[in-house]
């Protein structure tokens, strides 16, 4: 048989038909596995209903669930020939002996989505919820939000008989699926629908050791959105998900560890809190190095969220997040970007030693990135200061190309260097990386360069040359770079006047008709300051080193406030973006998040309160200047600096405005 | 949940292709196929969100499993399904999973799309379960008929033993038991050990009667440390964590570490840990690279084993990675062969049988090219593979492993050791 045809002809169809009408069995089971090939690939076979439905009168099982695949797909596009098909279930449903065909049926039928034909389904549907068998009752129950999806208005003595169940049903795997099929139909109407007392509390914790992996998901799942009455019963809830940790699926464990720590902040006692925590990081761990790269990318992309909340589960273990030579580059990504915010005043030099070997890798965006992590770092403690200079230098003298990494490399010494001026002694640095600057051939790095010149004029040989060299091509730049150029070629005046004055004139000339306003702009503002007071120009233009504060706020990836929501859904797609569920998916609610207080699990301490102290820095921030604010920014990890940078002229500008 | 799910090929173009849900369209798919294929690198991440839908996936060598959703799913579960369906699949096709596996028997596939996922919902995913009741061409006929066994199956389906049918008699009872450790080790240039961990797995083969209980018992310092009546020869080992098969009682397990469990009938990983503590690193490599003239590299390397001398490694296979530049190599070692591999980039050496407490070594001369001299040559890890059999790296040891039958027949119980290089790394 061949599966993948050319387009059913006309008289494909035709001999289709005519199988599928003959009375020889095996020509219509051939036939009809035809036509399955053909909706498979796409195209359309929807004409043949009638003479496909007609096979169901045969009682084969692989035939009738082929049959039902078909009915499923053209059931919308054919409302009313699916009306035939209706008997043909209710007879399944209340006659059939075999369980499986009772399943079969009811399953089926629910996927019909058809409206007006869902009146029909509500009676077998009550039947097969309260059916003997419980793989009957699973499947009836999951059929209760197909149906509540297309007419919610017939549903409410379904919900009524769901609940009900909910309270008697005593097979675990019916219980999960309720749960489950419950909360679909949640999300669906927006309201909520499981009403939970203790004893179905309780059932749910039985059912977790009884049923299988995915009804142990959906449960622990559930368990997670779920905020318990006090600390006794967050304490026997944790204690009844501990054994999960050992669950061989991987989402099992996950679900574990997710339900234990959402729960943490709800228990008095501190010492169980810290055992717990030991408990937990292992398993953890373990799902790190899972052998399968897609689970431990997830795993991995919340890890940012957990060391925000619980910073205790990785105490001292950063080695956790050092790459293998052969892991695919996506969890290298992931891991580079955990150790920079796992990174701290006193394991910077463990975590720059890991970096320095991976700028030994092929790819160059994976090493563009560890030189951001590098400078970073760098600039984030003072005291890696030295240490990461030494190791970007040695980097930089083995450069003979202008590759990607060596743009970020100018990018991050300009930081650096407007971190600490003095840096530019620190083994040279300041020759070497002069030595490289004319490998910049992207907008950041050529203005990172533009700085340099332009900061550190009178060290470097031949830079009124070099400058010049710049403005030649002043043209051709980009506005970003343009802009530096105009404040750098300023600076060096003022260091070199007599040297400078044509060049400015040059400069003056060329820039003063841009296109764009912010360069004409501060074309003339620079222009009219130094024609009446070259002084005030130098307060301006002259850059004061060592106004950078400490970054370490800037790692945290989530608002404190947002972590009890964001911890409640770990795992989900949501979280992977490192975003609300409402931020993502327009149709759900804003969860608020009534807990006044983030506790934050830290190493040594008790679990403290971190509200408080964030506000206060908070207020400290808003005192400290404007550019410092800006200059944090432009150090933003992931956002596009070029933005940055704009607002930086922006309030350059302002500035200059007042002074004039 | 999951709103759809496709089998894909290499050229983008959809194999399998099931609806659970009705708010995706064959289009989006089809788009998502094309952009697939655009990029082929897998530095494609798992899961992409385009407009509020997000697609997952995971390739089994040429084809690729997607599944797709709308709402905000447990995105490991979904990849979690992806690997079990995947392995469902193949235990249908006798471990391959291809395009013609699956064109062939694409009825097939729809029997069991239909009945692993449910609106999107995961069910039962056991391939040994499912293989009950789908099962290729007409055999399943006989099954149907019966009604009271369909009775038996969906109890067992739906039941706490889901994963062990009822009435099972064999002959002989026999237990295989295999522990086979993988050692991960990555040590720096100045030859300081930066990780050294063992994952470790315990494989269970059974053909057993009836519903017999099962008790193993490790050298796990924890449980060892409880019973009080610690021999010198018995000293317990620290296990960092372990995960079971669902089979094992967690419950119990927690509450005093004791392993109990009803096996499934067959083959099964029952325990996987993790060990990080006091790991006995099987060999110890020295390495040099020194430049004598300009084109001329010199690699001298010693290997010595450290495991007992009544033991042997096998396939021990060793990978120095060389410049890309090389021409030749010339290689001169006393025990096994080496050569140099263009495609590797690397001189490998292998070794067939290396004995216990044992040293050796490799000389190697590569000479390089002239061309593409101010390339900096970035320096891959060197990588070890081996297999010690009646080894483990962590020193686990089973010490019992009992069965418990109410027809109380004797069972024979075999145990086999193994210990393999997994990423066993050193830096240069």
């Amino acid at each position: 048989m061949a599966y993948f045809g050319n387009n059913p002809q006309r008289g494909e169809l035709q001999e289709l038909y005519a199988d599928l009408n003959d009375l020889n069995f095996e020509k219509k089971k051939e036939a009809v596995k035809k036509v399955i090939a053909y909706m498979t690939v796409g195209k359309d076979v929807s004409d043949l209903f009638q003479s496909v439905i007609k096979c169901l009168e045969f009682n084969d099982i692989e035939m009738k669930k082929l049959i039902y695949l078909y009915i499923v797909n053209y059931s919308r596009q054919k409302p009313d020939d699916a009306i035939m098909v209706i008997q043909n279930f209710r007879k399944d449903v209340r006659k059939s002996e075999n369980p499986l065909v009772r399943a079969l049926a009811i399953r089926t039928f629910g996927c019909l989505r058809v409206p007006k034909l869902n009146e029909y389904l509500i009676e077998p549907l009550k039947d097969c919820i309260q059916d003997d068998d419980p793989y009957v009752r699973k499947t009836a129950v999951l059929c209760v939000p197909k149906v509540y999806e297309v007419s919610p208005e017939i549903c409410p003595p379904l919900l009524e008989l769901l609940q009900k169940l909910l309270e008697k049903e005593s097979n675990a795997l019916v219980l999960a699926n309720l749960i489950q099929s419950m909360r679909e139909i949640e999300v669906v109407s927006g309201k909520q629908i499981i009403i939970l007392n203790q004893k179905i509390i309780q059932k749910l914790l039985l059912a977790v050791d009884e049923c299988i992996e995915w009804g142990q998901i959906f449960i622990l799942d559930y368990l997670a959105t779920y905020n318990p009455q006090d600390s006794k019963q967050a304490e026997i809830i944790i204690e009844r998900t501990l054994p999960r940790l050992s669950h061989i699926n991987p989402t099992v464990t996950f679900c574990a560890v997710k339900v234990i720590l959402k729960y943490l902040d709800f228990l008095d006692n501190g010492d169980l809190v810290k055992n717990l925590c030991k408990k937990v990081a292992p398993s953890l761990i373990s799902l790190l190095s899972w052998n399968q790269p897609e689970v431990q990318y997830t795993i991995l992309r919340n890890i940012s969220l957990i060391l925000q909340k619980f910073p205790i589960l990785f105490e001292n273990d950063v080695k956790v997040f050092f790459c293998s030579f052969n892991e695919p580059y996506y969890i290298k990504y992931e891991k580079l970007d955990i150790m920079v915010r796992i990174c701290d005043s006193k394991n910077f030099g463990q975590v720059l030693n890991e970096l320095l070997i991976y700028l030994n890798e092929a790819d160059p965006h994976f090493v563009r990135k560890t030189i951001k992590s590098i400078g970073k770092i760098a600039i984030t403690y003072d005291k890696a200061l030295d240490k990461a200079v030494s190791i970007l230098v040695e980097f930089a003298k083995n450069i003979q190309q202008p590759t990607e990494p060596v743009q970020e490399l100018l990018i991050q010494m300009q930081l650096i260097y407007k971190k600490n001026k003095q840096m530019y002694k620190h083994e040279e640095s300041l020759k070497i990386i002069y030595s490289i600057i004319d490998y910049a051939n992207e907008p950041e790095s050529k203005s990172a360069c533009a700085w340099i010149v332009g900061e550190f004029g009178e060290f470097i040989p031949k830079s009124v040359e070099k400058m010049k060299e710049y403005i030649d091509n002043f043209q051709m730049e980009d506005r970003l770079v343009q802009l530096q150029l105009l404040t750098s070629a300023v600076q060096l005046y003022l260091k070199y006047p007599s040297q400078c004055s044509i060049l400015i004139q040059q400069l003056i000339t060329s820039a003063k008709d841009s296109f764009n306003p912010d360069v004409r702009d501060r074309t003339y503002i620079y222009w009219r300051l130094l024609s009446t007071d070259p002084e005030i120009v130098k307060n301006l233009v002259c850059f004061n080193s060592g106004t950078f504060s400490n970054f370490s706020k800037d790692l945290r990836l989530w608002e404190t406030q947002d972590l009890v929501l964001a911890l409640e859904n770990m795992g989900n797609i949501s979280n992977l973006f490192h975003k609300l569920p409402h931020q993502l998916y327009k149709n759900i609610k804003i969860k608020v998040n009534n807990q006044q207080e983030v506790k934050i699990y830290k190493g040594d301490e008790k679990p403290e309160s971190q509200v408080k102290e964030q506000q206060d820095e908070n207020q400290q921030n808003i005192q400290k200047e404007q550019q410092q604010q800006q200059d944090i920014d432009l150090l933003n990890f992931d956002d596009p600096p070029v933005n940055n940078n704009n607002n930086n002229n922006k309030s350059n500008k302002t500035d200059v405005f007042e002074l004039i | 949940m999951i709103s759809s799910l496709s089998f894909i090929n290499q050229k983008g173009e959809i194999l399998i292709y099931r609806v659970y849900k009705d708010d995706i369209s064959r289009n989006e798919i089809t788009q998502f196929c094309a952009k697939m294929i655009a990029t082929k690198e897998n530095k494609e991440f798992p899961i992409i969100n385009i407009d509020q839908t997000s697609f997952i996936h995971i390739s089994i060598k040429d084809i690729i499993i997607l599944a797709t959703t709308k709402t905000d799913v447990n995105v490991a579960m979904v990849l979690e399904f992806l690997y079990q369906l995947s392995k469902i699949c193949k235990s249908y096709f006798q471990g391959n999973l291809d395009e013609n596996c699956i064109k062939k028997s694409f009825v097939l596939i729809y029997e069991i799309l239909d009945e692993v996922l449910d609106y999107g919902i995961p069910q039962i995913a056991d391939p040994n379960l499912l293989q009950k009741f789908i099962q290729e061409g007409g055999v399943q006929q006989e099954t149907t008929i019966n009604i009271e066994k369909l009775r038996q199956l969906t109890f067992t389906l739906t039941g706490v033993v889901s994963w062990r049918p009822i009435g099972l008699y064999y002959e002989k009872n026999e237990l295989y038991l295999d522990i086979i450790e993988s050692v991960n080790l990555l040590i720096s240039a100045k030859d300081t050990v930066l990780r050294a961990e063992v994952v470790g797995s315990i494989e269970l083969k059974s053909k057993l009667t009836g519903m017999p209980e099962c008790q193993i018992g490790m050298n796990d310092k924890l449980l060892m440390g409880k019973q009080q009546k610690q021999t010198k020869q018995t000293i317990g080992i620290s296990i960092d964590d372990m995960k079971f098969h669902p089979c094992v009682r967690l419950p119990k397990f927690d509450k005093d570490r004791t392993i109990t469990f009803i096996p499934p009938d067959g083959h099964c990983q029952l325990i996987s840990y993790r060990i990080s503590e006091n790991i006995n690193i099987p060999f110890k490599v020295n390495v040099f690279y020194s430049e004598i003239i300009d084109n001329k590299l010199e690699i001298r390397l010693k290997i010595k084993s450290i495991y007992d001398n009544n033991i042997y490694g096998t396939n021990v296979l060793v990978k120095v990675p060389v410049p890309k530049n090389t021409v030749n190599a010339i290689t001169a070692t006393a025990l096994g062969k080496a050569r140099y591999e263009v495609e590797e980039q690397s001189v490998i050496w292998r070794i067939k049988k290396f004995q216990g407490d044992f040293e050796t070594s490799l000389r190697c001369e590569i000479n390089l090219g002239t061309t593409n001299k101010d390339q900096v040559w970035s320096k891959p890890p060197l990588k070890m593979e081996f297999q010690i059999p009646m080894f483990t790296a962590s020193g686990l040891r089973v010490r019992f492993l009992k069965v418990m039958e109410k027809a109380g027949y004797k069972t024979n119980k075999w145990i086999r050791y193994l210990t393999k290089g997994g990423e066993y790394l050193h830096r240069l």
